[in-house]
């Protein structure tokens, strides 16, 4: 009986062990393997990481400024295995622990790194 | 069915047991099962097809990705696959890490498939009690491996990323939690009035039936067959870590129990073994292997079910001839009517948990082209 109160007691004090996902944030740890970010100035278009994708969720596109070719990736059919990040010769991925993708739109997903600086400027 | 002295009831396909689709029909007898068959064929995705169209890189990733929770082993199994094809020499470290990430998917499997038991049973405190103290197990993965449940950690050649003593800290302080609850678990198990009326003298299975029928894992040895891949032909670096292989004599769905149970207290001490003797040295090829002569190889290593055994043939360049998976779930689960005899309606879903069903691993479909025609049949409907 005794102990019966005390776990009571105990449990009437502890953080439970569950989040109120979106109000709190399971912060997901720094080795995480979230959104992998393209650095453009380091990218050569070696297009290794288009070949090697195992999802094929990495297109080739050419940037109309200097006719180069850059991959984009299209995360609604990534599966964050990062064999692009390790496939890479010149580490042009930067990895992050992002994890909060979903989006209403199917586009919203294909992340160019093109547009998401000209609209962010 | 008026003129029939049997009724005929579906269990399944939303989710019989664990939360995935197998259809079992029972024909029982008032309460008694008189005849049993599982039907599978609704989570058939064709991956070992897949496997040979896409490139030896590619299907490490694939054979992740044939089931969540044993993704490890399955990587595992197909990378000493293509290293016994390639002849490729793994450094020690990289196979002390293999071993390390096996044994915390061990763990998680193990306790998730307890917990499951403890739901069937009734007892839901225990599920969610369970599955808590489960998660700092599965944070380990993520800052071992970078995600929770699929690792992509073993490539050919080796594993993809190193841990510093930070994260071996880290791992030892878990483990030790995690220690401290499974042994209020064992005593709940062993103890426990409810739980061991609901499984002691359930789905019996007698020790010749296990070596008749081929089952494999944790069912084969707590019917008292000692078999264990880990210890029968070492992988990774299991050959250098001793360890002990459990096994019980009673052979019914308590003992099953049991002996998920204390292989979790073993794979902690084997993880305690890896970590303090963890050997310096590279992780793997700088350069991810493509290409692997022609040739073919069979390996096996032991999951969490039980013995998974790869078959991969290779005829030279990038990609695979052909890959087979046999999984044990599927042995486990086309012989488990045995087990079903004379048991209640009520114990069908206590005896499906002990048995730990994997249905996306055992999944099998035979396309056949004849006259023109292509026709699916499921492997069970071949069986009949």
């Amino acid at each position: 009986m005794l102990k019966l109160f005390t776990e009571i007691m105990k449990n009437l004090f502890k953080r439970p062990a569950t989040y109120e996902f979106p109000r709190e944030d399971r912060l997901a740890q720094s080795d995480y393997r979230g959104m992998q970010i393209l650095d453009l100035e380091k990218c050569t278009s070696c297009k290794l990481c288009a070949i090697d994708c195992p999802a094929y969720a990495i297109e080739m596109k050419a940037n109309p400024a200097n006719n180069k070719l850059y991959p984009v990736t299209d995360f609604g059919k990534c599966v964050f295995c990062y064999q692009c990040v390790r496939v890479c010769p010149v580490k042009a991925y930067v990895t992050s622990n992002i994890y909060k993708l979903a989006s209403f739109e199917k586009e919203a997903l294909i992340k160019d790194v093109l547009k998401a600086t000209s609209s962010e400027s | 069915m008026s003129n029939s002295k049997y009724l005929e009831i579906p269990v399944g396909p939303q989710h019989p047991a664990l939360h995935e689709p197998l259809l079992f029909k029972v024909k029982v007898e008032g309460e008694r099962i008189a005849e049993i068959t599982p039907f599978t064929g609704y989570n058939h995705r064709g991956i070992e097809k897949l496997c040979e169209n896409n490139t030896f890189l590619k299907d490490v990733y694939l054979a992740g990705r044939v089931c969540g929770i044993c993704n490890v082993v399955h990587t595992t199994c197909y990378s000493e696959g293509v290293e016994r094809i390639g002849n490729i020499e793994v450094p020690s470290r990289a196979r002390y890490l293999r071993t390390l990430l096996n044994e915390l998917e061990r763990i998680h499997s193990h306790m998730l498939a307890l917990a499951v038991m403890g739901e069937l049973i009734g007892f839901h405190t225990l599920f969610m009690l369970m599955m808590r103290d489960r998660e700092p197990i599965l944070a380990l993965k993520e800052s071992v491996a970078g995600n929770r449940v699929q690792a992509d950690y073993v490539m050919p050649g080796g594993v993809r990323k190193d841990i510093d003593s930070e994260k071996i800290e880290k791992i030892k302080k878990t483990l030790e939690h995690v220690e401290e609850r499974m042994r209020y678990y064992e005593k709940v198990f062993k103890e426990d009035s409810i739980i061991t009326k609901r499984l002691s003298k359930v789905g019996k299975l007698d020790r010749p039936e296990v070596s008749k029928y081929g089952f494999v894992g944790p069912i084969a040895r707590a019917s008292g067959v000692k078999t264990d891949v880990r210890y029968e032909d070492p992988y990774a670096a299991y050959g250098e870590i001793p360890f002990n292989v459990i096994t019980r004599e009673e052979g019914d769905s308590w003992a099953r129990t049991l002996v998920r149970i204390s292989e979790v207290f073993e794979a902690i001490n084997i993880l305690r073994y890896t970590v303090d003797h963890l050997p310096d040295g590279p992780i793997g090829p700088k350069v991810p292997i493509r290409k692997v002569q022609a040739g073919e190889a069979i390996s096996r290593v032991e999951a969490q079910r039980g013995q998974l055994v790869y078959y991969i043939v290779s005829k030279g360049g990038d990609k695979p001839y052909r890959v087979k998976i046999r999984t044990p779930s599927f042995n486990n689960i086309m012989n488990s009517p045995l087990l079903f005899r004379d048991a209640n309606i009520g114990d069908l879903p206590v005896i499906l948990a002990s048995l730990d069903p994997c249905i996306s691993c055992m999944e099998r479909l035979v396309v056949i082209q004849k006259d023109g025609l292509i026709e699916t049949k499921t492997v069970m409907s071949l069986a009949r």
